[in-house]
């Protein structure tokens, strides 16, 4: 009997001793955990002289850590910009890792105290700009700065480029990829077909039987990415409601996507999606699929994106496609802003934390990229634009898209806009839901409306999200 | 005794309990994951989580998984390891079907493949307009389902990602399964065989009561990952499914913390899985118990 009672005793002795563990630290983190290793403060790196040539004081020696986002860009161009900084600085190890992760690579790092001197948050999985913006230095030092050429940078960038950046009047951030949202198509297949772009959701009705007709569809979409239908429809909706649709949005406002102008536009397309103009299966397909259905198939005429469209299926589009861009349809042929005003913002936001080892020379690494030399090798490199003025040829390197991009920006004139609510409050995952249902004719608009508006309720009735007021 | 005792429960203290303590202490925060700031808010977010519609879609998620996962699996590895161990011919020695080796080697295929691939080959398989599974049906003259999202409608979103999941554990119950039944000696087989018993009758009388342990340890292992199914479903369907049918806790965790910024609520998520999960332990122990599971049938 004493025998067979030991193992139970010693048993028991071990249970003790783990309830005492769980005890212990739960106390002891329940007192002191105030949070992670949050020690070094603000920046060190002993600066190096202020000069016309070092605006920011770099000092001679040091590391600079940059974190850039590896998407549709790749970072070689930014690598192109560190090399100029090796050469004007010497004795500077320059670090630029890649990352497709931004926000969960970042958030130790910003956590401990020790974020990169410059990262590039972009990307599905960026960090949301209303949590970190009190740890961000304010750029304006760099675009009220010389760019290597000696001309002020804010002279040499397209107008509006920094408003997505600013934030309470911080520029927090620095967008460097100029981007047109538009509806793309193949100029090659619509000549020779005889059809033209629709520039109003009748004539994209009409658009759409003819497509019928010739066995294909009008518009086809990817699971992950059946938001780029909303972003065409807030589009559309702006340009017919006006800047008042914008802020309704931007400000989470009550009931703002049962507006007269948003409402309208879904209406239009759900006719389209009614009518069976709406390649189905898409809340099945992976979006790059879905995207070569367009690109290679031509199994839908037109679809929405953004102008890094043409760079992400350069190896899945057919030989003579002429990928070309127009601006998206509107309602009523009285529309507020015209039908030729666009949606284009800057991307690939660029930050420099304020508690990074090195800030000085995170910003003289930015000001590098925005110098003409960098800037045209982006622009050559990957088809798209840069914010810096100037950069692209006539002939756009030989590609249709960025030539349309450019008619685009030139036709809009001031009616360039664009929008952050989504961005700035990580409302993406949850609206994919109803427009992924929408898209499939399981949801009409009615129900669209009400799943956008519980989303946005949501945030805006949520007192731990701050708000970010847009004017 | 300090090595013994005292190494392990240190290292179980710094790298278990510590970072559950912390995880359960952030629940209460209103910590936005970037900075040090944490404002503690109590109860706030178990409050804001159970009134979250999408959340506890997700929790519906987990519980239809932890139901029917460990269910299927078990059954059709049971059936499996049954065949290639006890249900070949009914003459001479007790064996497998013929070509049992192979079968037991091809079924372990699966699971040597990374979730993730899992996930990507399944996801081209179900394609809608050019995968393999809506080929194969069209071509048998299934033309009902010619470009039908089987992971894009919400009533076959999730039954289809079971099946994924199923697919790819079969193989290793199976195994495990086929060395609990090596254990059983062959004689209680015989005996079994001469008292008159079938195949069937071999497998529900004999095989299953006396490997019984194997099978318990089995629905638990199989159900946690039940409650977690996070790689296989974010590479099926990353943004939760149609109608969110196939989001589940671990995501929903994943995104609030990562692309929403709010850590103080996802630790709150996952200190709810984590309770859930310890409750699914305990009934999966208590119905076993209550089930007779304690008494000693091994002799």
């Amino acid at each position: 009997m004493s025998i067979l009672n030991k193992p139970v005793q010693r048993r028991g002795f071990l249970r003790g001793a783990l309830a005492t563990a769980v005890v212990v630290p739960l106390g002891g983190a329940l007192a002191s955990c105030a949070g992670g290793g949050g020690s070094s403060s603000t920046s060190a790196a002993a600066g190096g002289e202020v000069s016309a040539t070092n605006p920011f004081g770099v000092a001679k020696t040091g590391t600079l850590d940059a974190v850039i986002f590896k998407g549709g860009y790749g970072i070689d161009y930014v690598d192109f910009a560190g090399a100029i900084l090796k050469k004007n600085f010497p004795d500077i190890t320059v670090k630029i890792s890649p990352s497709t992760d931004i926000a969960q690579e970042m958030q130790p790092r910003f956590v401990g105290g020790t974020p990169p001197d410059l990262i590039d948050n972009s990307g599905a999985k960026s960090i949301g700009f209303s949590t970190i913006l009190d740890q961000l230095e304010d750029l304006k030092s760099i675009t009220e700065a010389n760019n290597l050429e000696g001309t002020k940078i804010a002279d040499t960038l397209y107008d509006g480029v920094l408003a997505p950046g600013t934030f309470d009047g911080k520029v927090a951030a620095i967008n460097y990829v100029l981007t047109v949202y538009a509806i793309w198509y193949s100029k090659s297949l619509f000549d020779a077909n005889g059809w033209t772009v629709p520039t109003t959701w009748d004539e994209a009705m009409a658009l759409g039987a003819k497509a019928k007709a010739k066995g294909k569809y009008l518009f086809l979409w990817g699971k992950e990415a059946a938001t780029y239908y909303q972003t065409m429809a807030i589009e559309s909706a702006i340009k017919e409601g006006g800047d008042e649709v914008r802020l309704a949005l931007e400000n989470l406002k009550p009931n703002c996507w049962s507006l007269p102008a948003i409402q309208s536009v879904f209406t239009a397309l759900e006719k389209i999606i009614k009518a069976g103009y709406v390649k189905p299966g898409g809340s099945g397909t992976q979006f790059t699929a879905a995207q070569a259905q367009w690109s290679n198939n031509q199994d839908a005429l037109l679809y929405p994106s953004g102008s890094w469209i043409e760079n992400e299926m350069k190896d899945q589009t057919k030989a003579d496609f002429k990928m070309t861009g127009a601006p998206t349809p509107v309602v009523s042929t009285s529309p507020k802003i015209p039908q030729s005003g666009v949606r284009s913002a800057a991307g690939e936001p660029y930050i420099v934390p304020t508690k990074g080892k090195n800030v000085a020379a995170g910003k003289e690494l930015l000001r590098i990229m925005l110098s003409k030399d960098s800037a045209v090798n982006f622009a050559k490199t990957k088809l798209a634009p840069t914010v810096v003025k100037g950069t692209v040829p006539a002939d756009g390197f030989g590609s249709t898209a960025l030539v349309s991009q450019t008619t685009m920006l030139d036709n809009a004139k001031k009616n360039i806009f664009t929008w952050n609510f989504i961005d700035l409050y990580g409302m993406n995952p949850d609206q994919l839901v109803p427009w992924n249902s929408f898209l499939d004719g399981k949801l009409d608009a009615a129900g669209l409306t009400k799943a956008l508006q519980e989303i946005t309720d949501k945030v805006a009735n949520d007192s731990s999200v701050t708000k970010i007021e847009v004017k | 005794m300090a090595v013994f005792l005292g190494v392990p429960l240190a290292i179980y203290l710094v790298f278990v309990i510590s970072p559950f303590a912390q995880a359960v202490y952030y629940s209460m925060t209103s910590w936005g994951g970037f900075s040090n700031s944490m404002p503690f808010v109590g109860l706030d977010n178990y409050v804001k989580l159970f009134h979250d519609d999408i959340f506890l879609i997700a929790i519906r998620n987990n519980i239809i998984l932890v139901i029917f996962l460990p269910i299927i699996t078990i059954i059709l590895s049971l059936i499996l390891a049954t065949l290639v161990t006890v249900g070949g011919s009914s003459r001479g020695q007790i064996k497998g079907l013929k070509g049992s080796g192979f079968y037991r080697v091809i079924s372990f295929f699966p699971y040597v493949i990374p979730a993730v691939v899992i996930g990507v080959i399944w996801a081209q398989i179900y394609d809608p307009s050019s995968g393999l599974l809506n080929g194969i049906l069209t071509h048998l003259g299934f033309d009902g389902v010619k470009s039908f999202p089987w992971l894009g409608d919400s009533r076959t979103a999730m039954a289809a990602s079971m099946a994924v999941i199923v697919w790819g554990f079969v193989g290793f119950y199976m195994i495990l399964f086929i060395a609990a039944i090596k254990g059983i000696p062959a004689e209680t087989f015989e005996a079994a065989r001469i008292d008159g018993a079938g195949r069937f009758r071999t497998a529900t009388t004999i095989t299953i009561p006396l490997i019984r342990d194997t099978i318990q340890t089995a629905y638990v292992y199989m159900g946690i990952l039940a409650l977690d199914a996070f790689v296989y479903m974010s590479v099926l369907n990353s943004t939760g499914g149609p109608a969110n049918s196939t989001l589940v806790m671990s995501q929903k965790l994943f995104s609030t913390a990562f692309s929403k910024s709010q850590f103080g609520l996802a630790c709150a998520m996952g200190v709810v899985l984590a309770a859930i999960t310890l409750i699914f332990s305990a009934l999966v122990f208590l119905v076993n118990r209550l089930t007779g599971g304690s008494k000693d049938v091994s002799a």
